[in-house]
């Protein structure tokens, strides 16, 4: 670093230091004196074996007005196709089901997981949030969202304070979101527990429906001493409605072979008994989020770990690290490492039982199941002499699962129902302001 | 009264010393803000989201597609 650099440099901090928060930082010393600065990437999510593909293009420009005033917009495209489990198990032999819109069957090969293939979505998302001070240590940002892609369409609008103490060394936020999504699946909303039909029968779907999410956030930021943050969160989400996925099935399975009934379609439909979803219409989540940053000399760690907890008895946590390592004086490299683990609802369930009274709420869905998940990657970034950025990120996912085997019921047991899921993750990004 | 509480309270939960506004040279890093990368925030969120069964703690929690 220069000598006129590092006078910038601290002159940019203590401006910081003077009218930002306890994390204000400008994007960097160049980019704080543009009226505008631009943040872009291009992602690939791929997941093995024809599962999803995801596209997705993202742009965020943001407007700074001067004196902390700022506008931020981001717009989102998102091409999603491939295949997701449908949620039925696994047979010996093949499967045919009644495709979504209730035109057209797919059929799974034996032995195989049924994924339904007829997915594909195009996925738009845009979002706003001003910022400004308030009064002398207050910092208010409100926000709103719109998304829709072709069977959801989304609402949202938030609003958060944030106070700043003890020379700006501390913050306490608090924030509310809102949302009101509206979902109009293809073929319909099936009506829960109710059974795949035959192709042109659609007497168990109902239209569509909908679901509302409110979310508080209370934060608190400190500066722990000259190159350490940390930040607590704590939330509280609240969702109410729809809140089933209206693709996902379970197979109701004879009490001791455990394979799937069989039924003949009349014409063309399914070849088993499969009942779609039940989920409650109602869900409290909770968390608490840690994340601490601290630099050591040129390199800075980043260490976070997430507590969530909810009233389906699900429990999860999450850690993540990553270290960013100068390479030269203008290019870094990242590399990162997440872990994730989740017990499973209370009404996650692999097969419903032929015979037994029908549960009021189940579901098939691996997301509800016990799973834990590693992600490992890296990214690269380069700084060009023109203050741009230019960035790479490269990551692997890989999803473990297992089925409670109090619920392996004869045969299934000799076939793989709970399959790894791995994808790759590759971005692209590029900033610069003017 | 309540005001200096809360301070002591702070003061108290993280035992550490008050960073003077010339003293956050690193603090001031772009890399040291914890919003460093919003955008790889963002798809991280969208991503975990649609694949597991949490989301959120950072900011709000994700959301808003029907990948649920």
């Amino acid at each position: 670093m220069t000598g006129n650099d590092d006078i910038g440099a601290k002159l940019a901090a203590a401006a910081c230091a003077l009218l930002g928060t306890a994390v204000c930082a400008p994007a960097s010393a160049e980019e704080s004196t543009n009226a505008w600065s631009i943040d872009s990437s291009f992602l690939y999510y791929g997941e093995s074996d024809g599962r999803v593909q995801d596209v997705s293009a993202i742009v965020a420009a943001q407007r700074d007005f001067g004196d902390q005033r700022k506008l931020s917009a981001t717009l989102t495209a998102d091409t999603l196709t491939g295949a997701s489990a449908s949620g039925a198990i696994a047979l010996d032999g093949p499967q045919t089901f009644t495709s979504p819109s209730g035109r057209a069957t797919y059929t799974t090969p034996a032995g195989e997981v049924p994924l339904d293939d007829t997915f594909h979505d195009t996925r738009f998302a845009l979002n706003a949030t001003w910022s400004q001070p308030l009064a002398e240590l207050y910092t208010l940002s409100a926000g709103a969202g719109f998304s829709t892609e072709y069977d959801y369409r989304h609402l949202g609008a938030n609003v958060s304070l944030a106070r700043d103490f003890n020379k700006r060394n501390t913050t306490l936020s608090a924030g509310l979101a809102w949302s009101q999504d509206d979902i109009d699946p293809v073929g319909g909303a099936p009506m829960p527990l109710s059974q795949m039909l035959d192709v042109g029968d659609q007497s168990h779907k109902l239209g569509s429906d909908s679901k509302t999410v409110l979310d508080v956030l209370v934060g608190f930021t400190q500066v722990l001493d000259r190159a350490t943050v940390l930040r607590v969160n704590y939330s509280y989400s609240d969702s109410s409605g729809y809140l089933n996925d209206p693709y996902k099935v379970l197979s109701v399975v004879d009490p001791l072979t455990g394979d799937t009934i069989t039924r003949v379609p009349a014409e063309e439909g399914p070849t088993g008994v499969y009942l779609y979803e039940s989920r409650p219409d109602k869900r409290a989540k909770q968390s608490v989020y840690a994340e601490m940053k601290r630099a050591f000399g040129a390199r800075v760690l980043r260490v976070a770990y997430r507590f969530m907890t909810d009233d389906w008895g699900i429990d999860s946590n999450t850690a993540e690290a990553s270290l960013r390592w100068p390479l030269g004086a203008s290019s870094y490299i990242e590399p990162q490492l997440r872990y994730y683990t989740q017990s499973h609802a209370d009404f996650y369930r692999a097969s419903l039982i032929d015979g037994e009274p029908l549960p009021q709420y189940a579901s098939a869905d691996f997301r509800l199941g016990d799973f834990d998940a590693t992600t490992v990657g890296f990214k690269y970034g380069h700084r060009m002499a023109n203050g741009s950025e230019w960035n790479a990120r490269f990551e692997y996912y890989q999803q473990t699962g297992s089925i409670p085997s109090q619920q392996i019921i004869g045969n299934q047991a000799n076939r793989e129902q709970y399959p790894d899921l791995s994808a790759v993750i590759v971005q692209f990004g590029y900033r610069f302001g003017f | 009264m309540k005001r200096s509480l809360l301070l002591i309270l702070l003061g108290t939960l993280c035992g550490c010393t008050t960073v003077q506004p010339w003293q956050r040279d690193v603090l001031a890093r772009p890399e040291m803000s914890l919003d460093a990368a919003p955008l790889d925030a963002a798809i991280d969120d969208h991503i975990y989201f649609s694949k597991e069964a949490s989301s959120g703690g950072r900011g709000f929690g994700g959301g808003g597609c029907g990948c649920n």
